[in-house]
Order: structure tokens, then C-alpha cells, then sequence
């Protein structure tokens, strides 16, 4: 067994036996791994009652090749996001993108991911009711373009072919993307992206945090991301809590 | 299936066994008398037959309203809700409450598809409508999840005449109300605070 710290962010906490839980950790070193932590449910002198979802800190990990399992030595807690459950537009939001990590984040290190959600959970904690949406759809495809496959906007996810700023584009899921003319014409399914559209989803791509969409963008934009992510989704299982938080029936 | 494997199978399911002590135990029982076998089966068929949640409050009992309800001690004007019946039982060690609760049935839980639909918040607000409370004391875990849930139902009994109280932070983050001692769960319930 191998000890290895690394920087640590909890993304989902479920109680395990008696008094243990088992924690689904993005690390910096080690990727996404699950962690036990035994005995956490019943004291917190060991993991000094950090071990809140979204927490963030160093994780202490015992590692050994080929199980699924780590054991959590210790978690040193450098910050909690309480503000991630004083609004359910954060909650889910911080959810969704938590499970998009979950889903997609494999066991290598990965520093990129590990900042990409980690500054996710501080800009949706920040957010206020009215921009919750678009914080988390921004934070969504940083981290979809961390895992390295961020739709393309500005040149043909087929071709490479460079696509006009004002061009209403085929946007396809399957491709990865916008597609040109040429390649639109021809391709089986897609979803029409006028030009402002995709304006703005290079904005929530790269850059511009003083976006806010209004409701029936915003809503277009839930869609769009969600299509996209259920074609990369190898096994068909659902993404509950992206579908809670595009539901908003709170 | 053989009936080993089907025993074997069922006790695998409970929380804590594996399929190694799953089997062990089947083995254990095989070596007994039929009797405990007999009788072990006759108290697990008792349990799903006669225990069922409270008509009022979902805690779990045997009569169609659970003893603290049926309590005419207990002040029916302060209603303390919680997560899982589980944890009645650990704020009822603590003595030192004399009012009734509700049991939400869990927490919101988005990774895991809980929303606010899946808990007994609608039940919640017909009890506080039909008149006579006075307070409600949200006694969720002190956890993200816990706080999530303490602040939503608290939005929603904002429209219904109601002192809404939660518990204080005497309890450990990222802790569990069902393992606190009755020292910390009696102080929590002293310091809470108004939402
Ligand atoms: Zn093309
Ligand atoms: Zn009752």
C-alpha cells in the first residue's frame, strides 16, 4: 500500500456499514477515486468534521493497484462551500457538475480538472438566484473541455474548416461539435446554433464570467449541454442531478 | 437456486454483510435446531406485517399513530423534524424534548436523484394548516445536504404563520445526528436559533 497526499475536493458522501462513509473525491495527484472513510459517521477526530460535500483540502489516501477502493487516512480541510446549500439553483448546480466529474474524470492525475472543478464550486458559490444557471452551465463545459472534449465553435468539428462568426451552424452532438455547410449537409442529426448562440457558448467556454443568460437562453443552453453530454455517455445511465437541476421544479 | 444460495443471496443484501459472512451465517443456522430458524423467520415476517410509518408523523410504528404522538404529555404546538426515524430515537435519549416530530424520509440528495418531491414536506404543511403549531424546529443533519434541506423546507412554511427554529451548531459538521451523544444533541436543541 501507498501512501499518496494530494489536494482533495469531496464530491458525493454516502454512508457505508455502521459508521463509515465512503467519499467520491476529484483529486489533484490521483483523479476521481473513492475513498472509505471509516468511522467518519461517528466521530470526526480523525477527519475533523471536514468530510462535507464540496469541502476541499488535502486527502490522505492508502492506494493499492487494482482496487477500486482507497482508504482516507485524513483530510485536512482547507475550506467548506456552505454557500453551495443555501440556494438549490447552487445545489444542483454544484451537483450536476459534480457528477459530470464523477462520470467522466478517470483515475490519472489531473491538475486541469482538479482547478476546473474547483473553481466551478467557487463561482457558482458565489452566484447569485438569477445567475446560478449560468455560472453552472459555464463551469459545466470548463470541465467538459478539461476532460478534453469541448465542442468545437469555431471551426468544423469534421473538416476543421474555419466557420464564419455570423454563420447560423449545424451543431452536432456526435461530431463534437458545429459543423460547416458542407459537413451540416450531410450529417444524420443536429440542432440549428444561430450565430448569438454560439457566441455565447464560447463565452461560457472561455472566458467572460460577467454573463448572465436570461431564462429562455439559459434554458436552450441546459438543453444543448445536456444532449451533448448523454451522446459521450458510454453506459446510458441517467445524470440525476443535471436532470434536477435543469428541472427546477423547486 | 438452492435454498442455500437463496438465503445466502437475501442476507447478502443486508447493509455490513458480504457474501462470505452472508454464508457463514446460513451455515450457522443450518447447524441449530429448526426452531430458531422457525422463530427467526416468524419475527422478520412480524416486522414487515406490523411496523409502519405513523399516520402523522412517519415515524415508525405498530398502532396506526406512534407513541409520541399518541402522548397526550407531548406538546403538539412544537413539531421537530428530521431526517430518518433513526434519529427520534437519538434526540429522544437526549430527554430533553417534549414536543412532536415529522420525518421528512431523507435529504436532498441530487447525485443520488432526491428532490425535494421524494420528501414528506406536502404532509408537513398539512399538519402546520389543520392549526395549533406553534413552532417547527428543523433538526436535519448539520451537513450540506442537511442545511440544503433545512433551507428549503424553511421556505416553504414561510407563507404558513409559524416560528421556524433550526438546530444550533453544537453538533459536528459533516457528522451524523444518529451518532451524536445526548450531551451535544441537548445543547443543539437549546441554541436554536430563529431562520
Ligand atoms: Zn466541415
Ligand atoms: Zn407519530
Amino acid at each position: 500500500m501507498a501512501l499518496l497526499a494530494t489536494d482533495a475536493i469531496v464530491l458525493h458522501a454516502f454512508d457505508y456499514l455502521e459508521s463509515s462513509r465512503i467519499l467520491r473525491l476529484v483529486t489533484r495527484e490521483g483523479g476521481v477515486r473513492s475513498v472509505l472513510a471509516k468511522g467518519a459517521r461517528r466521530s470526526s477526530r480523525r477527519f475533523g468534521g471536514g468530510l462535507d460535500l464540496f469541502a476541499q483540502g488535502t486527502a490522505h489516501l492508502y492506494t493499492k493497484p487494482g482496487r477500486d477502493l482507497d482508504t482516507l487516512a485524513g483530510f485536512d480541510i482547507a475550506r467548506s462551500r456552505p454557500a453551495l446549500g443555501e440556494d438549490l439553483g447552487r445545489f444542483t448546480g454544484a451537483s450536476a457538475v459534480a457528477e459530470l466529474t464523477l462520470r467522466f474524470g478517470g483515475e490519472a492525475a489531473d491538475g486541469g480538472l482538479f482547478d476546473a472543478v474547483s473553481n466551478a464550486f467557487d463561482a457558482i458559490a458565489v452566484a447569485s438566484a438569477g445567475s446560478a444557471s449560468t455560472a453552472t452551465l459555464a463551469s459545466a463545459w470548463r470541465v467538459v473541455a478539461e476532460l478534453g472534449f469541448a465542442p468545437a465553435t469555431d471551426i468544423c468539428g469534421e473538416c476543421h474548416a474555419p466557420i464564419a462568426p455570423d454563420a447560423t451552424t449545424m451543431f452536432s452532438h456526435a461530431a463534437g461539435g458545429t459543423l460547416c455547410q458542407r459537413c451540416g449537409r450531410t450529417a444524420p442529426a443536429g440542432r440549428l446554433l444561430p450565430p448569438d448562440a454560439r457566441h455565447t457558448l464560447r463565452q461560457l467556454l472561455y472566458g467572460d464570467d460577467s454573463l448572465t443568460l436570461d431564462e429562455p437562453s439559459a434554458r436552450a443552453h441546459q438543453r444543448l449541454l445536456r444532449e451533448f453530454l448523454a451522446e459521450h455517455l458510454s453506459d446510458g445511465r441517467p445524470l440525476k442531478a443535471l436532470e434536477l437541476w435543469e428541472d427546477r421544479r423547486w | 437456486m438452492s435454498a442455500i444460495d437463496d438465503l445466502t443471496g437475501e442476507l447478502a443484501r443486508l447493509p455490513g454483510i458480504g457474501r462470505k459472512t452472508a454464508l457463514r451465517l446460513t451455515y450457522h443456522l443450518l447447524k441449530q435446531p429448526p426452531e430458531q430458524s422457525r422463530r427467526l423467520a416468524e419475527a422478520l415476517r412480524t416486522l414487515s406485517d406490523k411496523v409502519h410509518p405513523c399516520a402523522r408523523c412517519a415515524n415508525l410504528t405498530e398502532e396506526e399513530l406512534c407513541s409520541i404522538c399518541r402522548d397526550p404529555r407531548r406538546d403538539a404546538a412544537i413539531i421537530c423534524v428530521v431526517e430518518e426515524s433513526a434519529d427520534i430515537g437519538a434526540i429522544e435519549r437526549a430527554g430533553e424534548y417534549r414536543g412532536q416530530y415529522h420525518v421528512l424520509g431523507g435529504r436532498l440528495s441530487p447525485l443520488d436523484g432526491i428532490s425535494p418531491e421524494d420528501l414528506a414536506i406536502p404532509q408537513l404543511l398539512n399538519r402546520v394548516d389543520s392549526g395549533g403549531v406553534r413552532e417547527v424546529i428543523l433538526a436535519t443533519n448539520p451537513s450540506l445536504e442537511g442545511e440544503a434541506t433545512a433551507l428549503y423546507v424553511q421556505r416553504q412554511l414561510m407563507s404558513h404563520g409559524v416560528t421556524v427554529t433550526r438546530i444550533a451548531r453544537g453538533l459536528p459538521v459533516g457528522g451524523d445526528l444518529e451518532y451524536a451523544d445526548g450531551v451535544t444533541i441537548a445543547q443543539a436543541l437549546s441554541a436554536r436559533r430563529a431562520m
